[in-house]
């Protein structure tokens, strides 16, 4: 019984995305019910449960583009290497703030409400409501697709936008290592250590 | 057995989600200019940041050793409590509301809550029940720093209040004139029973604090930059509550491209 479960698990993981991408809405939902479901296997250990939230994360995040948004002005000076390995610890920064904003959810119910197109800038807007005992919060993310595959390039919680909210976060300890993209690395590498040993303890 | 399972688990699963479909976003690429074309504003007026920075620390430091766990402890109570204690606590703000939605005519909205107002301070049970949303009478809120903003008042600087947390000369302006003008808090002194005003704003602190635990937890254990987080954070909220933005509305859109190698 308990390795039938695993096996159910394990393929649905692997089913290709592009099987539930006929619209977006069904395409996130996949995308969600794979992080919750991954916190609501009591069973796994936290590494390995983080480890497919990431994978999860970096599949469907436009990691790269957020990753360079939020780094601003400081992306221009710094050399090919220097930017490689900023992308490398953004896209763990980007699954660990996601992954805990998630974790708080994992044990209460959502839908996907409502879903529209931002015809002018060519963004799909998808509103998740998520349901506690004493109300239910919304969070909106913003999809864009590219050749036939959808990206989640934002989050609102609250009006609050994750990537603006990080790029200014990121820009005021730019400011401090003057722009210094390679010096800010080591920061961001120290912070992603700590908040995976928070995540998996 | 367990953890050779695992590991098969893994290694099945890094190779086929890369395969299947991890590849095309790793190599995600963008335009070199992207972060020069946005219109983003990265930058709030914070004169003081270092006093702001040293408030904000004390205030962290309180929150973790008295707020949080109040609001942790809060949780734990039956939902019908925790909705009805926060219930009452929105009705006591309603007629500050109305006032706002007045200066800043709102006439429909000040209608609707002075609407669910007298619903929930009477079939309500004192504002413990909201049965005014029930009948479509939906809560909005209003106080005097949006209307000052509405009034056209700018910000002013960034300002960390101790205990009370962000916020900046305008709003702060605005809750000073909120303590002034409540009547409740009026009738209470008045009364004599003047230690019922800062319970109040305690109750109130925990009840908010109790809705944004998991998102206030998730903001701390992940920011290089705490403080800046909530600066930016509070500015955002700030701003759509002010121009009482709609699902239409959302926050400036980063500009974020996304291009195959």
């Amino acid at each position: 019984m308990k390795l039938y479960y695993y096996f159910v698990i394990i393929i649905f993981f692997l089913i290709p995305n592009q099987l539930f991408a006929d619209e977006p809405s069904n395409w996130l939902k996949n995308e969600i019910d794979k992080i919750l479901m991954a916190y609501q296997n009591k069973e796994l250990p936290n590494e390995n449960r983080f480890l497919m939230i990431e994978q999860t994360i970096n599949n469907n995040f436009a990691g790269t583009g957020i990753a360079k948004f939020v780094a601003g002005e400081s992306w221009a000076a710094a050399n090919n290497d220097t930017k490689k390995e900023y992308i490398k610890n953004f896209k763990r920064h980007l699954a660990l703030n996601i992954a805990s904003m998630m974790q708080g959810y994992s044990d209460q119910n959502y839908k996907l409400s409502k879903s529209k197109i931002d015809q002018k800038n060519q963004i799909i807007l998808i509103d998740m409501e998520i349901f506690s005992e004493t109300g239910s919060v919304v969070v909106t993310w913003r999809v864009k697709e590219s050749k036939n595959r959808y990206f989640i390039i934002d989050l609102i919680v609250a009006d609050i936008s994750l990537v603006v909210t990080k790029r200014s976060e990121f820009n005021s300890t730019l400011k401090n290592v003057n722009y210094n993209l390679s010096k800010f690395n080591k920061i961001l590498l120290e912070q992603n250590n700590e908040s995976y040993q928070k995540i998996i303890e | 057995m367990k953890n050779k399972f695992y590991i098969i688990f893994f290694i099945i699963f890094s190779l086929n989600s890369n395969v299947l479909f991890g590849a095309a976003s790793d190599q995600v690429n963008t335009e070199p200019d992207d972060f020069a074309t946005t219109k983003v504003e990265d930058e709030v007026y914070d004169p003081i940041e270092p006093i702001n920075r040293a408030i904000f620390t004390f205030n962290n430091a309180a929150d973790r050793i008295v707020l949080e766990p109040i609001a942790k402890g809060y949780k734990k109570l039956p939902s019908p409590i925790q909705s009805g204690i926060s219930n009452f606590l929105s009705n006591l703000r309603a007629p500050l509301v109305v006032v706002n939605q007045i200066l800043q005519g709102q006439g429909g909205n000040a209608v609707q809550s002075t609407g669910r107002f007298l619903v929930n301070s009477t079939v309500g049970v004192f504002g413990l029940f909201d049965v005014a949303d029930k009948i479509g009478l939906d809560e909005k809120e209003e106080d005097f720093g949006q209307t000052l903003a509405t009034w056209g008042v700018g910000d002013g600087f960034y300002i960390v209040l101790p205990l009370f947390g962000p916020s900046n000369l305008r709003d702060t302006t605005g809750m000073v004139m909120t303590m002034m003008t409540d009547p409740i808090n009026a009738y209470v002194v008045s009364e004599g029973e003047a230690w019922i005003v800062p319970m109040r704003t305690a109750a109130n602190a925990v009840d908010q604090r109790s809705k944004i635990i998991d998102e206030v937890n998730a903001l701390r254990d992940n920011s290089v930059d705490y403080y800046a987080a909530v600066r930016s954070s509070y500015y955002q909220n700030r701003k759509a509550a002010i121009n009482n933005t709609n699902d239409d509305e959302l926050t400036p859109l980063p500009l974020i491209s996304i291009e195959f190698e």
